[in-house]
């Protein structure tokens, strides 16, 4: 009985023992970092460090500050936009997809490349389609369909830069919610959709009684991470077009250039981390237990 | 009747496939024609260049010689002057290159390159024990070891840009080059520990225990078993998350504009191309060559990884 004790003893200290350098790392580097980023928000802090403590300016300020409500509306059309073509698109190639044709392998693998080739080899492309003087955008508007008399440059306009962005979003990041859908779809069982259609159901029927309900879960998960991810993406926006000015975007420039305002920067981004808390708790409560 | 039905469904199938290849592959496609056209075919709406142009590729990788300095004639008359040192002759001559117009590519490159992967080697190597001792060890608090690791998962680099940069002013770290490249390093880490621990975590716990009882049996202690049952099992899964935190730091522009921005020497190659598109005009050629060349590699790896890639990516590892 005591030999068992100090079994369980032992691996609950080697366990500990394990995960320590992890959970130094974590909380030297993460948590420390977001509590001193509370703490900062309550101060005018400098590039060079110094500070005064100024108690709540920052956010009276931020309430006040009609850029901050630009970029949240900003945020919210680009969450929206990305998000709800990344996920349909997502699911129209992942049924597609599970249908036979000959090279489907080798399209499925096609499919991917976007996702997994790096940001900052691809963005430039994206802009010399949209370039206003070389772009192919522009030849097709202008000269081919005729649609403009005049070229215009897409992404140098901040409204119209951020349809540039959620079209890239949802170019960059449909291949993941494919992915998840389509392993999804493999695993139903094709007895439902012989039942589904023994009653009498057309193909349309089936994708909504049989295929929707299957992959709700799915669905749901797959929204919410890339609320998350998206809430968080700087990159693909910042390089393709520095003008749209989502929170990430917003921060950084109040943070790093012009008028520099390291506290109000760091005010933003608790805002920002009230938010995705709350979406992180969502996820943990509604999809997974973990 | 049933015939023309499927003859008009299979064609109506060939072109949605191909619509979907070609919104997938346009913009490389458009990528690689830039790179290989030259300026006064840049407009041409044509993917196939009218000319070849290889200059782009052959300047970014160092194989064209550096243009000999144009040197006026009063100039190389004091050159001749025996009394001149080599250094004094060389100080004069540099002032003729134009040192401006060069980017270095291959540097660049090598500096993402051993950035990205220190980062990923040692994230992999916390990763691989803090992994296991939550998914394979019971211990009080577990649950809220895994919680935290999921927590810190979603935590973008964002809400950590400024108290970093803070913290590294305050220990002095940002100011000197050495100091700047090691909170990098750092930096890259923790964006890819908590991935590397969610990845593992979920695959280390479907490992059968009985592989590990048969071991422990043998007289294999945990860490025995680790190395010589876990991580044998694990390998394709381990390359995975290595390419995938490799993949992070490889993509990040926003910690390297923080940190590296006086030093010029050890740009990473999101911070070059940034900085020498919005330098200069008319370098497209050059601009998507440096992107066709930091595609190639990344490109090669998935092909080589993309079996297990997938598999680990569906089974829940998801970070951007």
């Amino acid at each position: 009985m005591s030999s068992e004790i100090t079994i369980a003893q032992r691996e609950s200290r080697l366990g500990w023992k394990l995960v320590a350098p992890c959970i130094g790392v974590i909380g030297l580097l993460i948590i420390y970092p977001i509590i001193y980023n509370l703490y900062l928000s309550f101060f005018d802090v400098r590039l060079t460090g110094e500070r005064l403590f100024i108690g709540l300016a920052n956010y009276e300020r931020l309430l006040r500050d009609s850029g901050f409500y630009d970029s949240l509306l900003t945020t919210s059309i680009y969450l929206v936009g990305s998000i709800a073509g990344s996920t349909v698109l997502g699911l129209s190639v992942a049924l597609l997809m599970n249908q036979r044709f000959p090279f489907r392998n080798l399209v499925r693998a096609i499919i991917l490349l976007p996702y997994f080739a790096p940001v900052i080899s691809v963005v430039f492309g994206w802009q010399f389609i949209f370039d206003p003087v070389n772009g192919i955008y522009n030849h097709f508007v202008v000269e081919t369909i005729g649609l403009t008399d005049n070229r215009y440059n897409l992404i140098g306009d901040p409204r119209t830069a951020l349809l540039v962005v959620i079209l890239f979003d949802i170019w960059k990041h449909f291949p993941i919610s494919y992915l998840l859908i389509i392993s999804k779809l493999q695993s139903i069982n094709r007895d439902q959709y012989e039942a589904a259609a023994m009653d009498g159901c057309g193909p349309v029927g089936r994708f909504f009684h049989v295929t929707l309900p299957e992959i709700y879960f799915v669905l749901g998960t797959l929204i919410i991470l890339r609320l998350v991810w998206n809430l968080n993406k700087f990159e693909e926006v910042f390089l393709l077009a520095p003008n749209v000015r989502t929170l990430p975007v917003f921060t950084y420039y109040t943070a790093f250039t012009g008028i520099i305002d390291q506290g109000f920067a760091a005010s933003i981004a608790v805002v920002q981390f009230i938010f995705l808390s709350f979406l992180v708790f969502v996820y943990v409560k509604k999809v997974l237990k973990w | 009747m049933t015939d023309r039905k499927t003859i008009t469904r299979k064609i109506l199938l060939a072109l949605a496939v191909c619509a979907v290849l070609l919104f997938c592959l346009f913009p490389f496609v458009q990528i690689l024609s830039t790179s290989l056209k030259h300026q006064f075919d840049w407009g041409n709406p044509s993917l196939i260049p009218i000319k070849f142009n290889l200059e782009a590729y052959k300047e970014l990788l160092g194989i064209t010689k550096a243009e000999e300095p144009v040197v006026p004639e009063t100039v190389k008359a004091l050159l001749d002057n025996p009394l001149l040192t080599e250094e004094k002759k060389e100080e004069i001559l540099n002032r003729y290159r134009s040192t401006g117009d060069i980017f270095p590519y291959p540097r660049y490159f090598l500096n993402s390159l051993l950035l990205s992967a220190s980062a990923a080697s040692v994230s992999l190597l916390l990763a691989v024990f803090g992994a296991y001792s939550f998914s394979r060890l019971r211990f009080k608090g577990r649950k809220i070891v895994q919680r935290g690791v999921l927590f810190t998962y979603m935590i973008g680099g964002v809400m950590l840009m400024v108290p970093l940069y803070q913290l590294g002013v305050k220990t002095g770290l940002a100011k000197s080059t050495w100091g700047s490249l090691l909170s990098l390093l750092l930096i890259y880490i923790i964006q890819t520990l908590p991935v590397s621990l969610y990845m593992l975590g979920n695959y280390f716990r479907s490992i059968p225990y009985s592989i590990e009882e048969a071991a422990v049996m043998d007289g294999c202690s945990r860490l025995g078993v680790i190395y010589l049952v876990i991580l044998p099992l694990s390998a394709p899964m381990l390359m995975t998350v290595f390419i995938y935190c490799f993949i992070i730091a490889w993509n990040d522009y926003l910690f390297a504009s923080i940190f590296l921005k006086q030093f010029h020497d050890f740009y990473t190659i999101p911070l070059g191309l940034q900085s020498l598109f919005v330098s200069k005009n008319a370098i497209w050629d050059r601009i998507m060559s440096a992107s066709v060349l930091t595609l190639v590699p990344v490109l090669l790896c998935f092909s080589f990884a993309m079996r297990h890639l997938t598999g680990g990516l569906s089974e829940g590892g998801l970070k951007e």
